[in-house]
This record gives structure tokens, C-alpha cells and sequence, in this order.
């Protein structure tokens, strides 16, 4: 038992307390993104987190040339806050195509005409990159 | 006092609207306002004291006067243009009401308290922010789509046709080799396949795009052109049953007009051209018939 004791002793590694694991996004966005898209691509079939998704749609909108950037929020309406017309709609889900990597259906793109919907629709489309 | 065309006509008091007569079968009436001419406000308070509540409710919730004013138009332009048809002695363009179809197009619920018919007049309006439209016609399906010529895409001409237009359209657009001749293309036909799913009335999920072809067909016989559509679900007796104008507006716009062809004419005649009548209006203010000035160009129709 001694013996046991004695050995067991020898071989605690001894212990250190390590810093809280950091939060993956908290680093430089650039590497948390391949990281991220890395993953997704992997795991075919996953969904974007919604912040992430809101992130990148605002910034979709706000790089449209017709669209003033100091109007744009969350709750922005294509037609009714920022002006746009249904070419610039059109315009517009190109643009989250192409940002997101998948075809937006017609009778879908249909309905998205605020940043809200199109965080909704494709937050919960798996084939969003 | 009737309007007819090449007249300027002044309103005789500030509220009223001088009556005209409802357009004829294969005639279209045409009537587009330029927000830019209109500036006083007390005007533009007349204007939204016709609005329903509702109406009213929407254009306060567009952010930014331009795009209010627009709304403000719009609405003000559907109204009086409909009241102007005196329809039963019913004058007032406040009274009018409004409905959508069941696949959501905007129609007249018209208000007869007796059993007669609807009047069969249809409409549809289109408004861009330099100009406002609303085309009206009698016993057939219109839908009409303006555009400024000069209006920016983001996308290129081709990128953007590839993933909305048709191959045929596809096709024909990347054969032009001027690329400022290719994006008035680009712009026309948006215009008119608007058009067409406007006139449709099932919303641009009811007709997608790129189920659709819209060409300029060359008749050897007459030498002139056409616009047809072609469609892969529809069979090729309903699409005929559309016909096209295409205009150049104010020097500024494209217009394109939709319409459904009269029954006798489909059958009998090939290409009766529709009678287009097109005034520039400042609703209670003044009325000008710019057919057959330099305000209107027929490019095709």
C-alpha cells in the first residue's frame, strides 16, 4: 500500500492553472473565419450562427452603392427605410449569393425585403456558407 | 370640358380634375408625373388629405422626403387618374377604394350600391423616383414598368442576365459589343418583363424570370417588329395573348406597357397596334398631352 502510495506520488504531474479557453471569435476575425468556414464546409449540412449571418448581411447592405450606410440597422426595410427598387432587390439577393455561397429560390427571394428576413432565411438555410 | 390631345389643360379650381373619357378597347392611356415639378407644399397636403389612412400610414413611414414624396405621388397619380374617369358621376378621388387580387395585385373595389357590373378598367403603376406612372386601360390585364435609362447596376449586364434572364436573352445580350448599347438593352428588357409579370398580376415568384423569354420578333411580310414572349410553362396560345409597347420616356425613362390583346383582335387581325395616348400630369394643377412630342419615343408597340 506504502509502495502504491509512494509511486502514485511519484507519478502527479503537477498541476497549473491555465488561463480560461478564449472565445474563438475574440480573436482576429480573419483566422476565426477560415476556421469557421473550414468547418462549415466539412460538416455539410451545418447552420451559420445568427450574429455571425446579421454580421455579414449588414455588411452586404451597407457596401451597396445605393444604399446610404449611416441609414442601415437591423431592422432595416429594402423598400421603405433604404429606397430600393425591385431591381435593387434583386440586385441585393445576388449579393447574399454570392457572400453566402448558395442559390436563394425565387419564391424565396421574394420575401425577403428587410435585413431581418434575409438574417432569418438564411440563418436557417444549412447550405449557407 | 373633354381632354383631348396636343392640349395643355389648366385645373379650373385647385381641386378639381377635368374628366376625360375611358379609354377604348385596344387603347391604353398613359399618365406619369415627375416629383421634381412638384414642389409646393400646400400641394403636396392636398394630396395627402385624398390618401385612405392606410395610404396615408404608408408614405409617413418611408424614411426620407424624397422617398415620402414619391409614395405621396404615387398614390395621389392612381387616384386622380381613376376619378378622372367619372365612372357613375363617382368624381371624388378620396372615395375610391382599393383591393388586391388574390395573388396580391392592387384592383379598384368599386363601391355601386345598385347591381350593376364593375366598370372593366384596369391599371397598374410604376414609379421610380424621378418618375411616376400609372397606365390605364379598358377590359384587359395591363402591367407597365419604368426605369431611368441611366440607372446603375451593381452587378455586370451579363452576371446579372445569367443567373435572372432566359438563355435566348442571354444570348442576345451578349452579342452586343458596345457596352453602353448592352446595358440600354439590359434595362429594356427588364422593363418589359416586368411589365409582363406586372400584367400577369402573380408577383415575380408567379412567373420567375428565367421561365420566360421576351424577344423582338421581325415580321419579313410587314418589316416591322414585334415583341413577343415566349414561355416554357405557358402554352404558346396563352402567351399570345400579350402584347408590348416600349417608350422612351421624357428622354430620361424607359417605359414598357403589357397588355392583354382583345379577344377579336387575337383571332382575326395579326399585329392591330394598340392606340397609346400618353399625358404629363400635375394632378389638380395641369394636363399635357405629350403624345407625339419628344416626350414620348415609340421604340417598339
Amino acid at each position: 500500500m506504502a509502495a502504491r502510495n509512494a509511486l502514485l506520488k511519484y507519478l502527479r504531474v503537477k498541476a497549473y492553472s491555465v488561463p480560461p479557453l478564449q472565445n474563438p471569435r475574440e480573436t482576429s476575425g480573419g483566422l476565426s473565419q477560415i476556421f469557421r468556414r473550414h468547418f462549415s464546409e466539412e460538416a455539410k449540412g451545418s447552420f451559420l450562427e445568427k450574429s455571425e449571418v446579421a454580421d455579414r448581411v449588414l455588411s452586404v447592405v451597407k457596401n451597396f452603392q445605393k444604399v446610404d450606410p449611416s441609414k442601415v440597422t437591423p431592422n432595416s426595410h429594402f423598400q421603405k427605410d433604404l429606397g430600393l427598387d425591385s431591381l435593387d432587390t434583386v440586385e441585393i439577393v445576388m449579393a447574399f449569393e454570392e457572400e453566402f455561397g448558395f442559390e436563394i429560390p425565387d419564391n424565396e427571394a421574394d420575401k425577403i425585403n428587410s435585413i431581418n428576413l434575409a438574417v432569418d432565411f438564411i440563418a436557417s438555410h444549412p447550405q449557407a456558407k | 370640358m373633354k381632354l383631348d390631345c396636343y392640349q395643355r389643360t389648366f385645373a379650373h379650381s385647385s381641386s378639381s380634375l377635368t374628366p376625360i373619357q375611358l379609354p377604348a378597347h385596344l387603347e391604353t392611356h398613359l399618365w406619369y408625373v415627375k416629383p421634381s415639378e412638384v414642389k409646393n407644399e400646400s400641394l403636396l397636403k392636398q394630396y395627402l388629405d385624398i390618401l385612405s389612412p392606410r395610404e396615408r400610414e404608408n408614405v409617413m413611414q418611408m424614411r426620407g422626403e424624397e422617398l415620402r414624396k414619391s409614395a405621396l405621388l404615387a398614390r395621389t397619380l392612381v387616384r386622380t387618374t381613376i376619378a378622372r374617369y367619372q365612372i357613375n358621376s363617382q368624381i371624388n378621388p378620396r372615395s375610391l377604394k382599393f383591393r388586391k387580387n388574390i395573388h396580391g395585385k392592387p384592383e379598384v373595389d368599386w363601391q355601386f350600391s345598385n347591381d350593376s357590373l364593375p366598370p372593366p378598367l384596369h391599371f397598374n403603376i410604376s414609379h421610380t423616383s424621378s418618375l411616376v406612372a400609372c397606365g390605364v386601360t379598358v377590359d384587359s390585364q395591363i402591367g407597365i414598368d419604368v426605369e431611368e435609362k441611366h440607372r446603375s447596376i451593381k452587378h455586370t449586364v451579363l452576371s446579372f442576365a445569367r443567373r435572372y434572364f432566359s438563355k435566348h436573352e442571354i444570348q442576345f445580350l451578349a452579342s452586343i459589343t458596345d457596352p453602353q448599347v448592352q446595358k440600354l438593352e439590359f434595362i429594356k428588357l427588364w422593363t418589359l418583363k416586368e411589365a409582363y409579370v406586372k400584367a400577369l398580376g402573380k408577383g415575380f415568384s408567379g412567373a420567375p424570370f428565367k421561365t420566360f423569354t421576351i424577344r423582338f420578333k421581325e415580321d419579313s411580310i410587314h418589316q416591322a417588329s414585334e415583341i413577343v414572349v415566349d414561355s416554357f410553362d405557358e402554352p404558346t396560345e396563352l402567351t399570345s395573348n400579350w402584347q408590348f409597347s416600349l417608350l422612351e420616356l421624357a428622354n430620361s425613362h424607359y417605359a414598357a406597357i403589357c397588355t392583354e390583346k382583345h379577344a377579336a383582335s387575337a383571332e382575326g387581325k395579326r399585329n392591330v397596334p394598340t392606340k397609346l395616348t400618353v399625358w404629363k400630369t400635375i394632378p389638380f394643377v395641369v394636363d399635357e398631352c405629350v403624345s407625339g412630342t419628344d416626350a414620348v419615343k415609340t421604340i417598339y408597340g
